[in-house]
């Protein structure tokens, strides 16, 4: 005896940015050889017709527009990093580098954070972190001689 | 589709790296809406990477910007507000220009409309001097993988208290309100996906301000909601043909009005 072990599957786009997919899996014996190419085309007009009746239904919907829940992420804050931070990764590493490398002084940067955003630097969303540390590049770069314009055109660039 | 055009002066920018792969890991708004508008001029700016001289009105936007970021981060840092401080930073900035502008002449009259139309914006906005802004001009990406998209980066003009997202336009004609709003449409998404993804949650409003430089300079606002749900379903399905447009390097060009003040006009006509 011959395993033949077919499967269908479809993947549709749904409105709201949602998709839904279905797939059936069939498997199935036949004698010889000779059969496969036969079999093969009435197993996959069968599956192919299985597949399309069953897809028709879309069932739920998501109401908020968005299939990947992002509606319910609206009201609360991002994730926090493990260890505290609230910024990106990216973000703590570059404010950290920008402290070290500049020897500035810690409690002056916790400052800046209040002064600005009533937070502490940890605290800081991606948001503020970004703009804590266009401050940061800015403080720093006047002692390297950047050009305010440089820096204007540069981002301007980037857009 | 690869479009064949003649070697062009090219920057060398990216030249490490193929373009398109670096422009399918990351898309800007004003890339994707310069892909919409129309993908041969895409190619030539973003693929070939032509340089082309600043146009008088890009500089003059230039400069309007560079001012306006200065009175937000002035007011950021709780600096009082003065005006000749700005009006010498206008100075300063109107001078660092890049070769090759074509004044026609008009560069005097340029920078007084530059000036004046900073002159009414200070006096018409309606943010008060003592309204912090929530950001300033601060660079942004979001990480939109796992819908199979792009990572999309943006520089947002401000971000006034409260969370609305405000972006500063200078034009020469007066925009139309509906019009403004549909034609900002894919930039003012892309800003509101980058400032729900940085802060956790929806921007209360977007703003448009178009300085307009007409005779008498006059400042329109547009207000628009938060972005809706079924707005940012276009902007995916829009990034979507993006990326798709690159996997397939479909660079054909669209001909229309927009074409008339296209700077890639000449490289277009000769395009095959």
């Amino acid at each position: 005896m011959i395993t033949l072990e077919c499967n269908y599957q479809k993947k549709l786009g749904l409105p709201g940015y949602s998709s839904h997919q279905f797939a059936i899996t069939l498997r199935t014996e036949i004698a010889d050889l000779m059969q496969v190419q036969a079999e093969s085309s009435r197993l996959y007009k069968l599956l192919q017709e299985g597949v399309d009746t069953s897809i028709k239904e879309t069932g739920y919907l998501p109401t908020n527009g968005n299939g990947n829940g992002n509606a319910q992420r609206n009201s609360r804050e991002p994730t926090r990093e493990k260890d505290g931070w609230n910024c990106s990764g990216k973000q703590k590493d570059l404010i950290l580098k920008i402290v070290e490398e500049h020897k500035l002084e810690k409690a002056k940067v916790e400052g800046l954070a209040q002064d600005r955003f009533g937070k502490t630097v940890k605290a800081l969303n991606k948001l503020e972190a970004s703009g804590l540390i266009e401050e940061l590049l800015e403080m720093t770069s006047q002692s390297n001689g950047r050009s305010r314009f440089q820096g204007r055109y540069q981002r301007a660039g980037a857009r | 589709m690869i479009a064949a055009v003649e070697p062009a002066k090219v920057v060398p920018e990216q030249s490490q790296a193929n373009p398109i792969e670096t422009l399918q890991k990351t898309v800007s708004a004003s890339r994707l809406t310069t892909f919409l508008q129309c993908r041969l001029k895409f190619y030539f700016r973003y693929v070939q990477q032509i340089s082309k001289p600043k146009t008088p009105a890009l500089h003059v936007g230039s400069v309007v910007h560079l001012i306006l970021q200065a009175w937000n981060m002035a007011r950021w840092r709780k600096q009082e507000f003065q005006l000749e401080k700005f009006k010498k930073l206008f100075e300063e900035g109107w001078k660092d220009q890049p070769p090759g502008i074509n004044w026609d002449g008009e560069e005097a009259g340029e920078k007084n409309t530059a000036w004046s139309v900073l002159e009414m914006y200070f006096a018409q906005t309606p943010i008060k001097a003592t309204e912090m802004p929530e950001a300033v001009e601060v660079p942004m990406e979001s990480d939109l993988s796992k819908y199979g998209l792009p990572t999309l980066i943006g520089v947002l003009d401000l971000v006034r208290a409260g969370g609305r997202i405000v972006d500063f336009k200078s034009t020469g004609k007066t925009p139309d309100p509906e019009d403004a709003a549909h034609q900002n449409e894919p930039q003012m998404s892309c800003y509101s996906v980058l400032y729900r993804e940085a802060t956790g949650h929806q921007e209360s409003g977007r703003e448009l301000h178009h300085l307009v430089k007409t005779k008498t300079p006059k400042l329109v606002i547009t207000e628009l909601g938060p972005m809706t749900a079924a707005q940012q379903v276009r902007l995916f399905r829009m990034m979507e043909s993006y990326v798709e447009g690159l996997a397939r390097e479909d660079f054909v060009p669209s001909p229309g009005f927009h074409c008339a003040g296209c700077e890639f006009f000449d490289n277009c006509r000769r395009w095959a």
